[in-house]
């Protein structure tokens, strides 16, 4: 017994001081690379959004790589899993510092939010795409916080632009519903609501439903009561797909139903592909396999073996969201290799190449994206998508609306960030 | 040979009443307060930022509830909304301008108030159901904290931590947040080892046993019951002042939900109900052995070329952690301090094992 207890012993003493050596592993030598952390949640809550977003970023860095890199630079990701849970996400941003990362993304909003005061201090470039603090937009609060994706502010302010294109300008005395998810992150789009209300004169009517949102059969009757013309609903997760179940048994039309960018070709085999069938959802960049990016990941990354992961899966929305995330990285090394062809690499040096992106569209990938010191958002240019049973088809172009609102909310909190934060 | 308990003869009252009679033991102590001590020396900071701080920060918690479940026998699984009351209240506090040590201690003062009317429910009930009730305590704060624009931080929810101080000394950076949780931590188990042997601590221990046959015993077991809620309420309360400003920095309603109760519910009964060693053990095993088994994996993938689907890399660890838990408690259901008091019993009295009673 006393043999077992001291190799027990010995294995968790072994076992605890591993990490040392992991973390003096040799990385991949090459004089020229940019290295970034992919610390994100594989396991807990973004689940599968996450190995879809993750393995578009992948295939992404494998197809510039192996093109040479960008500017000369390679990109080397390294991926864990930070399980959502803080201590675990603080120990690979911490262990990234360490090893010389310049960038992390972690694709969620609680670690996004603990990773800020860090981020800003530390001069490492934090990507908050489709999470994160919505005043993020705000560059000059949040100088090294770089959300290059359209944030849920916009996101609401597109969709109800789109209402007012259907009802051909004129929303006064409409009724709009909003059915939410009960979290900071479901409430998150009412302050812009409530200020289009107003301004367009809509009616606004808010059902709020209780986390994680597995049982909404309460509201969703309500929401047919109100009989609204249109609804906008928010979840993320298993919500999403209850909400548009349900809305779809209470017999509302669905070409006038939305949701935010959480909504995949998943959610439509949950749900049932020719049920779902008009459904509208806001697209960040160009969905499906058409594009000429994810062709050439096909041939390339994937056609050889070298795909990060299942095929099936390349192409999917949040693959897509993946892509686009990745393409600005590579896009602001780029940038940032001809401004310091030399480098030092440091998280300044990204942040300058980030900050320099210019009407940049991935090959036709994604809407038109400017990222300056002042506009970490990239402009606020999505677009309308309706479900046609098969695929995403978008309604609209590019386009962006209601961008003074949704500013007036960003510089409102950014600047209450700005007299805390220091 | 180690702990040579042989000859020690004490003279005075005072010598075998203090709190490690025994040299070796004091040895050992010193030398691991000495090595935390110049930690910042000898490790890299990232050790620093990323294991040790968290570690002490969650044992201090883990001491906490420890002296409510282990102590007095009252199980509580909504301990993180304890340690939010305390955050949110001091957080308030300090960007009101108060001073961060006045608002350290009303924000445990906070908690303890609101924690004492949710532990009036073990006034009446016990075991699963004050479960409920503390569970109860859980979604209750949760719901108002982030229903509540002035408390929660309105639509981000998301409330930044201003610049605190405690006697002059900025908590920022590396080595004063990390000298602050540390002080904090060697505060709270001090406190700790004390209740033990004070009169406090034996009628929590009567409560605990038999709460009627310590009633008949003429300790008052409501008086008790209040109090170990209160005081354990208290500690939460200023863990999650600590927690918030040392290590969060910004405090949102998510990082207090249920997942921190039963993490640190977890690391209590891993740990050893009752021990003060216990929370220190039980917090590093819960803490660290996902992060340690995810780069070992990494790092064995790594080393040996296999490759893995990254699903398979992040579950594996998880697999492995919920094993290495079930493992622990089914070879030392009293937890990872008994293994520890087994060695020194064992070494006690090593080589002459046949002298152990």
């Amino acid at each position: 017994m006393t043999v077992d207890r001291r190799t027990f012993m010995a294995g968790t003493a072994v076992a605890l001081a591993t990490p040392g050596l992991v973390a003096n592993r040799a990385l991949a030598q090459a004089d020229k690379v940019v290295k970034i952390t992919l610390s994100q949640d594989f396991t807990r809550i973004y689940t599968f959004v996450t190995s879809e977003y993750n393995q578009g970023q992948r295939d992404y860095f494998t197809l510039i790589n192996e093109r040479g890199g960008a500017g000369g630079y390679k990109i080397v990701a390294d991926v864990s899993d930070h399980a959502n849970d803080l201590p675990r996400a603080i120990e690979a941003y911490e262990r990234g510092k360490r090893e010389g990362a310049v960038l992390i993304d972690p694709l969620s909003t609680p670690v996004a939010r603990a990773l800020v005061p860090r981020a800003l201090e530390d001069k490492i470039n934090l990507i908050t795409a489709f999470s994160g603090r919505s005043d993020a937009a705000d560059g000059t609060a949040f100088p090294y916080v770089l959300p290059l994706s359209i944030n849920y502010w916009t996101q609401i302010g597109l969709i109800i632009d789109y209402f007012q294109k259907v009802e051909k300008g004129d929303l006064k005395g409409k009724k709009i519903v909003f059915v939410h998810i009960d979290t900071p992150f479901g409430k998150e789009p009412l302050p812009i609501l409530q200020v289009l209300s107003q301004k367009l004169g809509f009616e606004l009517a808010t059902f709020p439903y209780t986390p994680p949102g597995n049982d909404q059969s309460a509201i969703w009757p309500q929401v047919r009561r109100a009989k609204p013309d249109f609804v906008i609903f928010w979840g993320a997760g298993v919500g999403q797909t209850v909400a548009l179940t349900e809305a779809i048994r209470n017999g509302l039309p669905m070409d006038r139903v939305s949701s935010s960018v959480w909504l995949s070709e998943s959610d439509m085999d949950v749900v049932g592909r020719d049920a779902a069938k008009g459904v509208l959802k806001i697209e960040p960049c160009v969905g499906g396999r058409e594009p000429k990016i994810i062709k050439d990941i096909l041939s390339d990354v994937v056609g050889k073996g070298k795909g990060a992961g299942p095929e099936a899966k390349v192409g999917t929305a949040y693959y897509n969201y993946g892509v686009q995330i990745a393409s600005l990285i590579v896009e602001g090394v780029r940038k940032a290799a001809e401004k310091a062809p030399n480098g030092p690499v440091t998280g300044p040096w990204l942040n300058e190449g980030l900050q320099s992106i210019s009407k940049f569209t991935a090959e036709g990938m994604l809407p038109p994206t400017t990222v300056t010191k002042e506009d970490h958002q990239g402009g606020g240019f999505g677009r309308v998508a309706r479900w046609d049973g098969q695929k995403f088809v978008p309604v609209t172009d590019w386009f962006t609306a209601n961008q003074d609102v949704v500013w007036t909310e960003v510089r409102k909190y950014s600047e209450e960030f700005r007299k805390t934060g220091k | 040979m180690f702990y040579r308990r042989a000859g020690i003869r004490h003279t005075r009252y005072q010598d075998e009443r203090q709190l490690f009679p025994l040299g070796f033991d004091r040895l050992l102590i010193l030398s691991t307060l000495l090595l935390l001590l110049i930690a910042p020396l000898i490790v890299d900071r990232f050790y620093l930022a990323g294991y040790l701080l968290p570690w002490l920060i969650w044992t201090s918690a883990a001491q906490g509830l420890n002296l409510l479940m282990g102590g007095a026998g009252q199980i509580h699984l909504g301990y993180g909304a304890v340690m939010a009351i305390g955050a949110y209240g001091s957080v308030h506090l300090v960007r009101f301008g108060v001073p961060f040590e006045l608002a350290m201690i009303a924000g445990g003062l906070m908690s303890a108030s609101v924690g004492i009317v949710f532990g009036a429910a073990a006034l009446r009930v016990k075991g699963i159901y004050l479960a409920m009730a503390t569970l109860a305590m859980q979604y209750i704060i949760d719901f108002v904290i982030s229903h509540t624009a002035a408390i929660g931080g309105g639509t981000l929810a998301t409330l930044q931590v201003p610049p605190a101080t405690f006697f002059g000394i900025a908590l920022h950076g590396d080595l004063p947040t990390y000298y602050f949780a540390l002080a904090f931590c060697a505060l709270v188990t001090l406190f700790m080892l004390n209740v033990g042997r004070s009169s406090f601590g034996r009628a929590l221990v009567a409560v605990r046993e038999k709460d009627y046959a310590a009633q008949i015993l003429g300790v008052s077991t409501f008086k008790y019951k209040l109090l170990a809620f209160w005081v354990s309420s208290f500690i939460g309360g200023m863990v999650g002042a600590v927690l918030a400003v040392c290590y969060l920095r910004a405090i949102s309603p998510d990082q207090f939900h249920i997942e921190l109760s039963i993490q640190l519910l977890a690391m209590v009964i891993v740990g050893g109900l009752g021990s003060v060693l216990g929370p220190f053990f039980g917090s590093a095993l819960i803490l660290f052995a996902p992060i340690v088994l995810n780069n070992l994996l990494t790092f064995a993938s790594n080393f040996f070329g296999f490759s893995m689907s990254i699903d398979l890399r992040a579950h594996a660890p998880l697999m492995a952690y919920g094993v290495l838990v079930i493992a622990f408690l089914l070879y030392e259901p009293l937890g990872l301090a008994k293994i520890y008091s087994n060695i020194r019993n064992y070494l006690i009295v090593w080589p002459f094992r046949h002298a152990q009673r």
